[in-house]
């Protein structure tokens, strides 16, 4: 890669996007951005204000243009064999145009001058058929002009510079380690490598590339007892990131996946859970899930006002009016963010899909729920109430064709000001399950009732991990988990987990996301036990 | 082939050939295959009695596939000028050049002979945005009338895929596919109701009776009361059933249960081929052909899909074998079911109400995630529509429940079934596989908490 950062300064621009919030190392490293993340491609440049053009002659009062270039390549084995190897690329522009107060779409990989005219104004046309038949308004926030915006995601290793033999005899010998455990009968491993190049024009004259690195790792070990009468899977919960390769060479996949095929195997003669109230653990590989779901999604401003009725669903926190600044969604200690600037967060940018800069901002407030995720069209709707008139900069269409719509940030869990430990948090426990990694999931379309899985349960008794338990999952609903959060720990037990695949809209579009969080206590929690 | 029609979306059958052929022409490997998957994306929405955004999009998508003895890699590409073509073989066979050899690869098929499926409607492929916004008109007006909002998604695709290996196999296959879904809430947000249709031809599509149904479901569905949460008989309408057996599609790999990884694992090995797994009543095909189920009838790799009886009177009758696998136990492949049609009876929902002492009438669920895949259990929740019948008759509506649920003991439990319909069975609304599932009576389903949503 063209911009591969030497680790001294890898480290300096790294970690100051993590201290954005408090330190404001967010202005030095988009400095650096500015000096080092490579600009637009001339034609592609031209290409984007052909676009513009076309589809402003068309009528469109505001239109935005993306051209992206999306490169993913995945390795996949099990066992001793390579099950897929594949690389694709998918270019093309997308013209999102407004009319009157109705949105028109369209999108091409034909990347002829003549083609990306007439699409511009087929976007144009679709947003003036749908003005004439249902005339509505719409109003944008303003957006401070970026003529030449660059960023890249800080890396030291491109991922696509390391060659797929490595990436296979790196899986190889996590599996080779995983089947020397007995009772390990199968393994399944893969890396999921994502480039994208993103050139977005606007008719306001902002004119910004940006490159993405993504990575996705994967292992999944498969416990099966002699006879045949069971299976138990241990998934490593390898949270993807927004890193280059070194992400990968630092997970140390070989020596850590004994633990997790002895904890697979172990899953099969582990006791079965008690169903019951009980205290819960959670560890941030499995927390960041609930986050995701119960917090996340409910401060999405679309939903409250009812545009994803007919698929991912409304919200509890709603009407705005009625619960901002009022519902109190958890105790004093709990504070969440909306971070677009998070370190190796996958919804990490420099710019919005609208241009509008990236940012971090309270959502829940010693407890109290004091914002939602906004785009230029949402901001407006409940300025009144927030007094902010910008947007927060969350709107983003997952590739050229795809219309970009309102998207969740990395939303993250602060951790407690006091370093206090894991075993602290376990030593607060009496009666308790420790939960490691994510499983089943399911969440209702307000976000009130839901139930989690996990990969690991160990029972804690009187403050000390004990015994394994199988067939865990909790069911509880939203505000009162919440507001059962008891100890949160320090920031040496915060973590991201992170998605590729966070559905929603229609069409579905998937986007990246991460969530922040340390180790949780949460008291007496339903639990209910699957087998 | 059949591509008279010049505003047919997708390359057409000569074009499919000649792009395949192109392609095989700049490959070296010792043996290449090629997917092409052309066609439009069209859509539109609907929220708070308004179009909120509406598109379309074009792609054409390019899938190399190279393989030198065992190693073998694919390359994606949407980039067809002869260059970025070329570029694409060559990358896609120094990709497989260094590939760790995949023992489990089993050689590129030649010509094979493939079933006669018309899967593409012009009444589909034609859909324009102006039309499309006229049945979204239908929604708003009615949702207007009745004092209600109305959020609706109207998602098309049109298009064809191609497959050629260089061991001469060509196929090609046009379709289409539409589905139109609506919600519709009170101003209030206390009540929400849901109705769809999904097909392959829009004129199947009714606009009018999705907007009578969902207005009217929302307005029963006011002013819902609790249920205590536990095990109910319950009428599931054919969105539902379809819903959960979406997840049935591909559960009969034969693999997965010699392996002792799935629910047809028999205890000490072996499978429960030939055994009685549900009620006699049910017997479940997929079968490309199914009008307005249409699929394609070929796989990516160029294996012929064709009609198939995964469970005939409650008894597995066959389970799906890949290639590989196959050959290792001797038998013949057998690609998993591209569609889910399922046997029915003659009840409507009503009847089936009409014979319920006590239980509970579900419109449709949401989040539906496995939990135990030994027994097939998934969990979810019902949504848009949850009401109480008793004594023969709906009374009240009631709050939304999570369910906890083995699908093979639901599918042992069905007491009354309906005629099987084509469903919108995906939570996102966006066309899918096909599934035809009727409505079902079950006892003992499992209502395990409930759910405040709305």
């Amino acid at each position: 890669m063209e911009n591969t950062l030497g680790r001294r300064e890898f480290v300096k621009i790294a970690g100051a996007t993590g201290a954005a919030l408090a330190t404001g190392g967010w202005q030095e490293a988009l400095a650096w951005q500015a000096r080092n993340a490579p600009g637009p491609d001339a034609a592609e440049k031209d290409l984007v204000l052909l676009a513009l053009d076309a589809v402003k002659s068309a009528g469109a009062s505001y239109a935005d243009v993306r051209i992206t270039r999306g490169n993913q390549e995945s390795v996949s084995t099990r066992e001793r064999q390579i099950t897929g190897v594949s690389k694709s690329e998918t270019y093309g522009i997308g013209i999102r145009a407004l009319v009157g107060g109705s949105w028109g779409f369209a999108a091409t990989r034909d990347l002829r001058r003549d083609s990306v005219a007439r699409t511009a104004r087929e976007a144009a046309a679709i947003a003036a058929a749908n003005n004439k038949i249902n005339p509505v308004k719409t109003n944008l926030s303003s957006v401070r002009r970026v003529p030449d915006g660059r960023w890249i995601t800080p890396h030291e290793i491109d991922p696509f510079t390391i060659p797929i033999e490595e990436k296979a005899q790196l899986l190889f010998k996590t599996n080779e380690e995983a089947l020397r455990v007995k009772g390990v009968r199968f393994v399944t491993s893969s890396i999921n490598s994502i480039k994208e190049s993103r050139l977005l024009g606007t008719t306001e004259g902002s004119i910004i590339q940006q490159t993405y690195f993504r990575l996705g790792p994967n292992v999944t070990v498969t416990a099966v007892p002699a006879d045949n009468s069971d299976f138990q899977t241990r998934g490593a919960a390898l949270a993807p990131m927004g890193k280059g390769w070194e992400y990968v060479v630092s997970l140390q996949m070989p020596e850590n996946v004994l633990r997790w095929a002895e904890e697979a195997v172990m899953k099969l003669s582990a006791a079965p859970v008690e169903p019951g109230v009980w205290d819960l653990v959670l560890h941030p590989s499995h927390l960041w899930l609930t986050i995701h779901e119960s917090i996340a999604h409910p401060s999405e401003l679309d939903r409250a006002m009812n545009y994803e009725a007919n698929y991912a669903g409304t919200t509890f926190l709603a009407p705005p009016e009625k619960v901002l600044k009022r519902f109190k969604l958890g105790p004093d200690f709990m504070n969440i963010v909306g971070n677009r600037t998070e370190a190796g967060g996958c919804a990490t940018t420099g710019w919005d899909d609208e241009a509008v800069p990236a940012q971090s901002w309270p959502i829940v407030d010693k407890g109290m729920f004091v914002n939602y995720q906004t785009t230029r069209e949402m901001a407006d709707w409940i300025s009144d109430i927030t007094k902010m008139k910008d947007s927060q900069g969350c709107s983003y269409g997952q590739d050229w064709s795809s219309i970009p719509f309102p998207r969740m940030p990395n939303v993250s869990l602060m951790p407690n000001p006091k370093d206090i430990s894991e075993d602290e948090v376990i030593a607060a426990t009496k009666k308790g399950i420790f939960i490691e990694g994510d499983g089943s999931y399911s969440i209702d379309q307000q976000r009130y009732n839901f139930q989690f899985g996990g990969q690991i349960f160990w029972e804690i008794k009187d403050g000390k991990r004990s015994r394994m338990l199988r067939d865990v999952a909790y069911q509880a609903r939203t505000p009162e988990f919440w507001n059962a959060m008891s100890l949160i720990g320090g920031k040496s037990t915060y973590k991201l987990g992170s998605s590729f695949s966070d559905a929603k809209g229609q069409p579905v579009q998937l986007n990246a996301v991460s969530h922040g969080c340390p180790v949780t206590l949460f008291r007496n929690v339903n639990v209910i036990n699957t087998a | 082939m059949q591509n008279n029609n010049p505003t047919r979306k997708g390359l057409s059958a000569e074009e499919s050939r000649a792009l395949c052929q192109k392609v095989l022409s700049f490959a070296k490997a010792d043996h290449t295959r090629v997917n092409v998957d052309s066609g439009v994306h069209l859509f539109t929405r609907t929220a708070i009695n308004r179009v909120t955004t509406a598109g379309a999009t074009e792609d054409v998508n390019v899938r190399v596939t190279s393989v030198f003895g065992k190693r073998i890699a694919s390359i994606d590409t949407n980039r067809l000028d002869d260059a970025s073509l070329e570029r694409a073989v060559r990358d896609s066979e120094a990709l497989a050049r260094i590939s760790p050899e995949n023992p489990e690869y089993m050689p590129e098929l030649g010509e094979q002979r493939f079933s006669e499926v018309n899967a593409y409607y012009a009444s589909t492929g034609d859909l324009t945005t102006e039309s499309r916004a006229r049945a979204s008109s239908i929604a708003v007006k009615a949702a207007d009338a009745a004092k209600v909002m109305a959020s609706g998604f109207i998602d098309v695709s049109a298009g064809s895929s191609g497959i050629a290996t260089s061991n001469r196999l060509f196929g090609y296959h046009s379709g289409t596919g539409v589905a139109s879904t609506l919600t519709v809430r009170t101003l209030d947000g206390q009540s929400s109701g849901w109705a769809g249709d999904e097909g392959a031809d829009w004129t199947t599509i009714e606009s009018e009776r999705i907007a009578a149904d969902a207005v009217r479901k929302c307005q029963q569905w006011r002013g819902k009361s609790a249920l205590e949460p536990g095990k109910y008989e319950v009428v599931l309408e054919p969105t539902a059933v379809g819903m959960l057996m979406l997840r049935m599609m591909n559960v009969f790999d034969a693999r997965q249960a010699e392996e002792g990884r799935s629910f047809l694992s028999k205890r000490g090995g072996g499978t429960l081929l030939g055994e009685k797994l549900f009620d006699e009543r049910i017997t479940v095909v997929s079968d490309p052909t199914e009008k307005n189920a249409e699929t394609s009838p070929f796989t990516n790799a160029g294996l012929p899909v064709q009609r198939e009886t995964w469970i005939e009177n409650g008894v597995l009758k066959t389970m799906s074998y890949s290639r590989f696998w196959a050959d290792r136990k001797g038998v013949a492949p057998k690609p998993a079911g591209t569609n889910f049609i399922m046997s029915g009876g003659t009840a409507s929902v009503d009847d089936m109400i009409k014979e319920t002492p006590r239980g509970v009438l579900i419109t449709r669920f949401w989040y539906i995630r496995g939990l135990n895949p030994r027994i097939v259990s998934f969990t979810g929740l019902t949504r848009d529509g949850t009401f109480l019948i008793e004594n023969g008759k709906v009374t009240r509506p009631i709050t939304n429940f999570r369910f906890n649920q083995s699908l093979s003991e639901l599918l042992a439990n069905v007491q009354v079934m309906g005629r099987p319909v084509r469903v919108c069975a995906s939570e996102s609304s966006t066309v899918g596989p096909p599934v035809v599932v009727p409505a079902l009576k079950v006892k003992d389903f499992f209502l395990s908490s409930v759910s405040d949503a709305i």
